[in-house]
């Protein structure tokens, strides 16, 4: 049989900084599966209170509007510096890089902190009634994440410092990027259930 | 395709040298030795690990359900207590379901998908590894808590109340959510790591259209995987809180409700049964291909269907609560879209009895088997539409008769057509052809032990005889049936247990096989058997859906040039078309999987006795992930 090359890849750039590259799906499959985490929580959600009798119980305030309302802005915040940081690498401004990475794992430590205070003022306690068990739970969750995320962050400044990204090689970022953006935009569903649902349905 | 240049001068066959060949397959060789062991990444390496160890989990499951038998083989048997009996049934059926069931499907593809698109590995061996140990790890803490006798006892879908730490105290449900967590976290990684390698890097030319069935049929399954199994992680986290830090999402008293748990899991729970169900298809076409020798009537009709039955399994899960006291409308829909499915999987089966008319068909072993699953779906599926129809099923729900129904489905849905699918690929994995003589020696006896084993149990079904009792009376005239089943158990047990000695003795004592010995069409049988360690020596070009008879007609093959040797590279082509997009290096041989399936364990198992174990496994593993990530030098090369 004859045998033929017809297309030739020697050529090709080995560095993929986009969708190109499969480990951009791959996050993209991890952020679908989180997502559908939290869908299901939500449901949980409603579906529990659903059943209630009351939402939330009697004698239980829906929890403080202040702190979680700060987290929100701070996040959005915190994706536009993350944004910038990529903006940064593409013009090799590397300093600046570092110095974006750092202020949105300051901006998310702050967010932990405040979410620390938001966990005592909630009211309940989670092991009184489902209200608080689910409340909690999902706190909890995003509490964590907001924790991986961060760390992940930071590890992706100190590359920055040791000078590791450049323009070609980037990939890093691009994926670190696209899950902070999940894990901090995905606090305005879960805030609007936890802190709005019980005082407008 | 834009890269494609007409007549490039040089010649395949003429190019390589030997040395070349011997320095690609050490680039892309394993490490031998026992610590070797634990740092391969190859997906032929992980994939065949999958399979092997379900294949374990089925035997163990298997001996569960034959002590079962033994039990109930004569009324009022005294073998062993209803303690133990609910501890088999429910390791029985977790084990069929999390632990061999999926897995093995999972394996399925791991091994086989980048051999049928082309590519030398899949896009994140590492990840592989990583499931692998997790799966590995979640079978043995299971097993063991049988084997220290605190197994988990509620149940293989875990109702609560029963499974609360009220009624179920002690570690064993514990142990069951936890490590149910811990088996989606593997499927999801697999399901994950298959999607993205069918979509980015299938051969140059093998445009969606002309993908084999069977990786449409794993590509289906896991998307299945990511939209189903993360309810059932929800559903166990939930429950493993009620159980540890006393939250109440169950417990009635505070507001909660056991119906939740019910939903969760059922929403998970039937979509899972066609998680299974649909690579079994992809096996029965991949089958029938080759051995009417001709490409299936309908393809375009399949692949909906495939697609099909993946989007309306998840609008069924209700039909498992008919008997809960939920609302009527809502209990109607869902008996109207439990007979919806029946639409999908009826052209599937159409489309194979036509591309089974008057075709020569050879009649090998695994098409035996693909004949068996026919016979035996059928009255699966007959029982199945029996059960969907609400006043049916409240007489016959938690019954006999619903064993029945389901082993019918689940052996005949993907037992058989998985049986099929080994004889068929085990040339391809060791280079030898199984025996044809015991394997339908084989066949018969799984054939006539299946229905001799489940078909009376329809009857004691209707008869009355509940599911999960430990014993009868011999009043109620079950003995003579239940005998009769325990003994045909048996002889089905044998037939499995020959095609294990079969795949046992032929490793050394089967014919050569050759690089294809069915003559059949898809690219896994354009390379040798076993495959070298890249696979493929050079990517090769598709140009048809069934790309090695044609180029035997067109009399040529093509390939692509320009991949190095020294490293691991593989193609990365556009997600419709495939077009050739990029070049991507793969990672080495590597020792962090196995440390991050420990530190997830440690975290894992550690939150079963305090909460702490959640934070300790927490760091843990965040400091594994950063020494699996952390680049290595050097930095800049291309
Ligand atoms: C190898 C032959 C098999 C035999 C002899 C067998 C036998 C049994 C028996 C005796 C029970 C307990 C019935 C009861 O007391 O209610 C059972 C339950 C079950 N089996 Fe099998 N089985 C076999 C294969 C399978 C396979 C291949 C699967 C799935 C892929 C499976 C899934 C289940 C499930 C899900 C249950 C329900 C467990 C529960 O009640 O929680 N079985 N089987
Ligand atoms: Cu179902």
């Amino acid at each position: 049989m004859r045998e033929r090359f017809v297309i030739d890849v020697g050529d090709f750039s080995r560095f993929n900084p986009g969708p190109q590259a499969p480990v951009w799906w791959g996050i993209l499959g991890l952020v679908v599966i989180e997502a559908t985490v939290i869908m299901a929580f939500i449901a949980t959600y409603f579906y529990l209170r659903l059943m209630a009798p009351a939402w939330p119980p009697e004698g239980v305030e829906p929890p403080p509007l202040l702190l979680p309302s700060i987290s929100v802005v701070l996040l959005l915040g915190s994706s536009m510096t993350m944004q910038w940081g990529s903006k940064c690498i593409e013009n090799e401004q590397y300093n600046r890089f570092v110095v974006a990475m750092f202020t949105s794992v300051g901006l998310a430590c702050t967010v932990l902190m405040l979410r620390w205070q938001q966990f005592q003022e909630l009211g309940v306690p989670w092991d009184e009634h489902v209200y608080g068990s689910i409340v909690w739970t999902i706190m909890g969750f995003h509490f964590v994440h907001l924790i991986s995320a961060a760390a992940g962050t930071l590890v992706v400044g100190i590359l920055g410092i040791k000078r590791y990204f450049n323009p070609q090689q980037k990939i890093g970022v691009v994926v670190d990027t696209l899950y902070w953006n999940f894990v901090s935009l995905v606090w305005i569903p879960l805030y609007l259930v936890v802190y709005w649902v019980p005082r407008w349905l | 395709m834009s890269q494609v240049t007409a007549n490039m001068p040089e010649s395949a066959s003429s190019a390589p040298s030997e040395q070349a060949t011997a320095e690609l397959n050490r680039t892309w060789a394993s490490p031998a030795g026992f610590f070797g062991w634990f740092t391969h990444v190859n997906h032929r390496k992980i994939g065949f690990r999958f399979i092997m160890t379900s294949l374990v989990f089925f035997v163990l499951a298997g001996v569960l359900a034959l002590l079962m038998r033994l039990q109930l083989i004569t009324p009022e048997n005294s073998l062993m207590g209803p303690e133990l009996f609910n501890q088999l049934f429910t390791m029985h059926g977790t084990t069929m379901m999390f632990f061999f069931a999926v897995p093995i499907m999972e394996g399925l593809g791991i091994y086989l998908v980048p051999l049928m698109i082309g590519t030398r590995d899949m896009c994140f061996p590492r990840l592989n590894a990583f499931g692998y140990y997790v799966y590995l790890i979640a079978g043995i803490v299971l097993y063991l808590s049988l084997f220290l006798g605190m197994a988990p006892a509620a149940g293989w879908f875990a109702y609560v109340p029963l499974a609360n730490d009220m009624f179920s105290p002690g570690k064993g449900m514990d142990i069951w959510t936890t490590m149910i967590t811990f088996i989606e976290l593997s499927a999801l990684t697999a399901a994950v790591e298959l999607i993205v390698t069918i979509f980015k890097q299938r051969a140059p030319g093998m445009s969606l259209d002309r993908m084999p069935l069977f990786v449409w049929a794993i590509l289906v399954m896991s998307f299945m995987i990511v939209f189903a199994m993360p309810t059932v992680m929800v559903g166990s986290i939930l429950l493993m809180l009620d159980r540890t830090l006393m939250t109440q999402f169950f417990v009635v008293a505070s507001g909660g409700e056991p119906l939740l748990w019910q939903h969760l899991f059922w929403f998970f729970g039937h979509p899972e049964v066609y998680i299974i169900f649909v690579p079994a298809l992809g096996v029965l076409s991949a089958i029938i291909t080759t051995f009417t020798h001709k490409r299936l009537f309908g393809y375009t009709a399949m692949v909906l269907s495939l697609v099909a039955i993946g989007f309306v399994s998840f609008g069924l899960w209700v039909h498992h609560m008919f008997t809960t006291g939920l609302p009527h409308l809502g209990l109607s829909f869902f008996t109207g879209a439990s007979a919806m499915i029946a639409i999908p999987s009826g052209v599937q089966i159409f489309c194979w009895i036509a591309s089974l008319w008057g075709a020569r068909i050879r009649f090998a072993t695994p098409m035996l088997f693909v004949l068996g699953f026919f016979a035996v779906f059928v009255i699966g599926g007959l029982t199945g539409v029996m059960v969907a129809s609400i006043p049916f099923d409240m007489q016959v729900h938690d019954t006999y008769f619903v064993v029945a129904h389901f082993h019918y489905v689940l052996i005949g849905g993907a037992v058989l057509p998985l049986f099929g699918g080994i004889y068929y690929w085990y040339p391809k994995a060791t280079g030898r052809l199984m025996s044809e003589r015991l394997g339908r020696w084989s066949f018969a006896l799984i054939f006539i032990g299946l229905n001799a084993t489940f078909f009376p149990m329809h009857q004691l079904g209707l008869e009355g005889m509940p599911r999960r009792v430990y014993t009868y009376l011999e009043t109620m005239g079950w003995g003579n049936l239940n005998l009769f089943i325990s003994l045909s158990a048996f002889v089905l047990a044998l037939g499995f247990g020959l095609t294990f000695l079969n795949m046992w003795m032929s490793r050394s004592r089967g014919t050569p096989a050759g690089p294809n010995p069915w003559d059949a069409d898809s690219l896994e049988w354009a390379t040798d058997s076993p495959p070298a360690n890249y696979n493929f020596r050079h990517i090769p070009v598709v140009r048809s859906g069934t790309p090695l008879w044609d180029d035997a007609i067109a009399n040529e093959r093509q390939f692509v040039s320009g991949l190095r040797n020294d490293r691991r590279e593989v193609l990365v082509t556009t997600l419709v078309d495939a077009e050739p997009q990029a070049v991507v290096i793969l990672p080495q041989p590597t020792i962090w999987p196995v440390l991050l399936a420990v530190a997830v364990s440690i975290g894992f198992i550690g939150t079963i006795f305090s909460p702490w174990g959640f934070w300790l496994g927490f760091f843990l593993s965040f400091w594994m992930i950063v020494g699996w990530l952390w680049p290595r030098r050097p930095w800049q090369e291309n």
